[in-house]
């Protein structure tokens, strides 16, 4: 062989030969085993750590707030949507509760071109002038519990039926005794709802409950109608143990339901202005202690102690049932 | 060549040539095939558990799944919590400029022939959501005379013949059996091909770490028995995500009751994202 022929072949040889060694070294583990990439990629991939750990991990803890979450109009609204991702809690800390309610809603509820009309919008302007969101609206249950209901009852068939309730609740619908409640003027769409809910079961009370279950419908329809037409005149704030300057302060966050003075803005939200000091105390700490259901009340009563319980009610007690309506008749 | 001195010399170096070309090419195949027959050998040997056994990991078997993507534009309210999610789960750089997820406006005004589109990297809707690094639409065409208008999530479509992978130079971007486009971020080089052969735009450049980076449809949480983040966070449902290869899931409940599209059809890519209720101009 000529010895130029040699030389480039021994070339080109050693050239190959240097390659075949070196390939096993510069390719990388797993590199062929399915395909032209490394099969070990995916199982890194893989074996990342979720960050997102969606409502049932936030379950057994809140266990409260998930049932109820879970069983309102907001269960596809997971947790972290609104609190953050969950990963590292609670070993590192609190999740955030959002302080801007209005600002995190409107990114779904904002009236928009383009959102397709199943989805419910709000004009935010004319909505809520300027109110957080989570004043009227529990985010965990958002729908307003109390629809409004349409009350068309008989009066005067009423007042034969009220003959039973006279004994707790006065002739006249105004309770002789601290811890009844007055009737007078109440809203009869609450009225309504509240017996509705006693008969149901959904509410109960030892004395309420049989009283409530014997009614018909249209008894509690013409009930209703007959005490919400009655004067609260007579009302009397009585001798309250709060301080009613205190409470003022903390009416603060009532004021968006049940009115500055306590006169409902909402017919399906009862007036609380003039009531019996003492049935306020007592249905405020029932709501605290769950035993009466409300998603907004739980929500609201659940931050005040016994003796912000006890201001409040002398503060809505001392207020006049028949001051002017400030509430429009429409929700 | 000097025996056959009958044949025209053009012809003897023609067969000449035809000889020498013969030659290399053996030569070649069985350089090749020598190459070939040793690397995936010396793969073997240095390379994971034997195929025994579930791939990628010990309870998930890529081989029992086909995943699939639904849109349902119908249903979606622009509310950008997909876009919020995907960040957070996958490390997506906060800006309003890259991102494995994202949704477009697609809004028809009275009397203009063109559509306007805007997302998030829009300067207003960046200023209706106050910074970069949070997501909404503004309110931009609340007082104009609105024709039509429609919401558009985007996200990677995971060809079946995937344009990225193709042009990848090093094998960093591949499709896995289970049918999702990953990248290997640890083999990636940073050429920014696959970000240029992408017909959707799915892909961005991450600075930060220099590599490709895309969606993997959360290819972590898939193989763990849970949704993709931007499915599980989407509250009216637009998005749906399933096993292409078991009948009731809800992506094959989704194409099978649905007249579905895919975008750009004429690309050749066959993507597995499937959209109802988007317009022409969406792609």
């Amino acid at each position: 062989m000529p010895k130029h022929i040699f030389r480039l072949v021994s070339l080109i040889a050693g050239f190959l030969a240097v390659t075949i060694i070196a390939i096993p070294f510069l390719v990388p583990d797993s590199f062929y085993r399915f395909g032209h990439y490394r099969a070990n990629s995916v199982i890194e991939i893989a074996a990342q750590e979720p960050v997102l750990q969606t409502a049932n991990y936030c379950k057994d803890c809140h266990t409260e707030r998930h049932a109820q979450w879970s069983a309102s109009n907001h269960k596809s609204v997971t947790c972290e949507i609104c609190h953050g991702t969950a990963l590292g809690h609670p070993q590192k800390g609190k999740l955030p509760i959002p302080k801007d309610a209005a600002r995190l809603c409107t990114l779904c509820h904002e009236a928009m071109p383009g959102r397709p009309r199943t989805q419910p919008q709000i004009q935010v302007a004319q909505h809520s002038s300027g109110q957080q969101c989570n004043v009227c609206h529990n985010p965990h249950s958002p729908k307003i519990a109390a629809a409004l209901v349409k009350v068309a009852g008989n009066a005067a068939a009423g007042k034969r039926k009220a003959a039973d309730c006279a004994a707790c609740h006065g002739e006249a619908g105004i309770s002789p005794n601290d811890t009844w409640p007055n009737l007078a003027g109440q809203h009869a769409a609450y009225l309504v709802r509240i017996l509705a809910a006693y008969k149901s079961g959904d509410q109960k009370d030892v004395a309420m409950t049989p009283l409530a279950q014997a009614l018909g419908d249209a008894d509690i329809q013409n009930l209703a109608t007959f005490y919400a037409g009655l004067n609260c005149k007579g009302a009397a704030g009585g001798k309250a143990a709060g301080d009613a300057a205190a409470g003022k302060v903390l009416a603060k966050n009532c004021v968006a339901c049940h009115g500055e003075t306590g006169i409902g803005s909402n017919p399906a939200w009862p007036n609380i202005a003039g009531q019996q000091p003492g049935y306020l105390v007592n249905v405020l700490k029932a709501f605290k202690a769950g035993l009466r259901k409300d998603p907004m009340m739980a929500g609201v009563s659940r931050g005040l102690s016994d003796t912000d319980i006890a201001n409040l009610a002398a503060y809505y007690a001392a207020q006049n049932c028949q001051s002017p309506k400030q509430g429009k008749a429409k929700p | 060549m000097k025996k056959e001195d009958s044949k025209p010399t053009l012809e003897a170096r023609r067969a000449f040539l035809a000889k020498l070309g013969g030659a290399a090419s053996c030569a070649g195949v069985v350089v090749g095939a020598a190459t070939l027959g040793v690397v995936p050998a010396i793969a073997a040997k240095t390379g994971a558990p034997p195929d025994a056994g579930s791939f990628p990991t010990k309870d998930y078997d890529w081989t029992k799944h086909q995943w699939g993507f639904g849109v349902d534009a119908t249903k979606c309210i622009g509310c950008l919590r997909c876009v919020e999610a995907c960040k957070n789960e996958n490390e997506v750089p906060r800006n309003a400029h890259q991102f494995r997820t994202w949704v477009e406006r697609y809004v028809h005004l009275e009397g203009e022939e063109a559509v306007r589109i805007d997302s998030q990297q829009d300067p207003v809707n960046i200023q209706a959501s106050g910074s970069e690094k949070e997501f909404r639409f503004a309110n931009r065409y609340k007082d104009a005379k609105v024709d039509k208008a429609f919401f558009v999530p985007k996200l990677c479509n995971h060809c079946a013949h995937p344009a990225c992978v193709q042009v990848c130079p090093v094998g960093a971007t591949y499709k896995t059996e289970d049918g999702v486009v990953l990248i290997d971020h640890d083999y990636c080089i940073g050429c920014r091909y696959c970000v240029q052969a992408c017909p959707y735009g799915a892909r961005y450049f991450n600075e930060e770490k220099g590599v490709s980076d895309k969606c993997t449809w959360c290819y972590h949480r898939i193989t763990k028995g849970l949704q993709p983040a931007c499915v599980e966070v989407c509250p009216v449902g637009a998005r749906i995500f399933g096993d292409q290869k078991d009948k009731q899931s809800p992506i094959s409940l989704f194409i099978r009751n649905n007249r579905v599209q895919v975008l750009r059809p004429e690309s050749g890519n066959a993507p597995n994202v499937f959209y109802v209720g988007i317009d022409k101009e969406v792609n």
